[in-house]
């Protein structure tokens, strides 16, 4: 049914959506700097009021990096479908937000009494990174298994090209840890993301 | 051997129909790429269903904030609402032919698909939202608000000359942007145009390299962390001993489903790293 049902939607002239989620786990003493190109993003993301246009070049410029930063890559792995009504797409895009949200801890902080040893903050060992992306059309290299090395770059420089063809219609960005100075422990990164595939 | 002529006798009946049946399909794209857009309209449909017919127009407004048409007929069948409501609404003009037999602008259902025929020199009201970035006292976030409404008309078939290339494609149900809000510049003509919303959508971006009120407004911008409070004031200890710290933010312009519509719960296929489907299980 599936690659019939495929073709069938194809030819009535129904607009395919896919939308779909890639982690990114990176690990080393060096990945820390990476958070302050998350956290420009972001801020930039919430200066144009959630602009598309501006999250899709903060994106390319996450993508970027990140096939900068290739050797730190440790596990990755990513998940999708493909939709024929847009409706269901952008439900499974929210539905894929509340889940990336809950991975981590997000709520303010209290920092209670005790901020001493102030001059070592923690160096984070650990990264992760969740990109969800909705688009129209049909993109190979994005819609299948990314958890190998050259599939994974393949699928980065192709999600970079999707944001100049004007076709992402949904972007979102996590990550964890949220900055400087916090910390994700090994621990908590199989507890949280067990789907994580190393490379 | 007479069992296999028999066999490619039937693969080739076989073949002959899936073929005539995919190659009727293809070109008649006007009518099978209004489906998904019949069946969104279906969104309004408890509160306004029309039956199939034809309703004179006596008024129509454009809201540019949500994008909602809403339409006042006459002659409705009792029971029957005789103000309609409707999210995206194809339009066409009435041909000359028509207007010659004394046809004026109307609603019509076809099918439970409802599009306007228009005159040329049909107005429709257009709503203009002017909004305005207010700082919320008690939240301190910064929010958008209407400040007033401003009123202007909008005649998308002003001007254009029937018989022309694109004379054809007019008295055609198609879906239309009105142009860019100017004030006190009664519109006219389109912004964009298409046989589907999504091409109408495509066009209004190519000309005018943005996207239309009523797409802007459906952006959905979500946000986690510590993003929206003001940073810097603790470096914290981080308690949670189960997760770490995380951000996250997320912009989604995809249309919401249709909550009337039951959910169809076989998704095509999904793909992956994890090969076994869905998004919430953590399966191994």
């Amino acid at each position: 049914m599936g690659v019939l049902g495929d073709r069938f939607n194809r030819l009535s002239g129904k607009t395919r959506f896919v939308a779909a989620r890639l982690f990114i786990h990176l690990a080393g003493n060096e990945v820390a700097p990476l958070l302050g190109v998350l956290n420009r993003a972001a801020r930039d993301a919430i200066a144009s009021d959630g602009n598309i246009q501006t999250l899709g070049e903060g994106l390319v410029e996450i993508c970027q990096t990140l096939l900068q930063y290739d050797i730190y890559w440790q596990s990755a792995a990513n998940e999708g479908d493909v939709f024929w009504d847009e409706g269901e797409a952008g439900d499974f895009v929210e539905e894929l937000f509340t889940d990336s949200a809950q991975r981590y801890h997000s709520g303010v902080q209290l920092a209670e009494g005790e901020v001493d040893e102030f001059d070592t903050i923690p160096i984070t060992q650990n990264l992760v990174l969740m990109l969800t992306f909705a688009y129209e059309g049909e993109v190979p290299q994005l819609e299948t298994d990314l958890a190998n090395l050259s599939s994974l770059k393949a699928g980065l420089k192709a999600l970079i090209n999707l944001h100049y063809q004007d076709r992402l219609r949904a972007i979102q960005v996590h990550f964890s840890p949220a900055q400087l100075g916090d910390e994700l422990t090994s621990d908590q990164l199989l507890l949280n993301f067990p789907e994580l595939v190393p490379l | 051997m007479n069992m296999l002529r028999r066999l490619l006798i039937y693969m080739m009946v076989l073949t002959l129909a899936v073929s005539a049946v995919s190659c009727g399909g293809a070109p008649s794209g006007a009518d099978s790429t209004q489906l998904p857009n019949a069946q969104q309209t279906q969104a309004q449909a408890p509160q306004n269903r029309l039956s199939d017919g034809e309703y004179p127009i006596q008024q129509a407004t454009y809201d540019d904030v949500s994008g909602e048409y809403t339409v006042m007929v006459l002659n409705t069948k009792p029971g029957e609402s005789s103000v309609y409501r409707a999210e995206n609404l194809p339009m066409a003009r009435l041909t000359d032919e028509d207007i010659a037999q004394g046809k004026k602008s109307a609603l019509r259902v076809e099918n439970g698909q409802p599009s306007l025929y228009l005159t040329e020199d049909f107005k429709i009201e257009y709503v203009h939202n002017v909004t305005e970035n207010v700082t919320n006292p008690q939240t301190g976030q910064s929010e958008t608000v209407i400040v007033r409404q401003e009123s202007s008309f909008w005649t998308p078939f002003a001007g254009a000359l029937a018989g022309q290339a694109l004379g054809s494609l007019l008295f055609r149900p198609q879906y239309y942007f009105p142009p860019v809000y100017q004030p006190g510049i009664p519109l006219s003509g389109y912004g964009g145009y298409g046989r589907t919303y999504d091409q109408a959508l495509t066009s209004y971006r190519s000309r005018y390299n943005t996207v239309p009120n009523e797409v802007r407004n459906r952006q959905n911008f979500r946000t986690t962390g510590r993003l929206r409070t003001p940073s810097g004031q603790t470096i914290g200890t981080n308690r949670n001993v189960n997760r770490s710290t995380g951000t996250g933010y997320g912009s989604n312009t995809l249309r919401r489903s249709n909550p009337s519509r039951p959910r169809t719960t076989n998704r095509s296929r999904g793909f992956g790293s994890s090969r076994s489907r869905g998004f919430s299980g953590r399966r191994r």
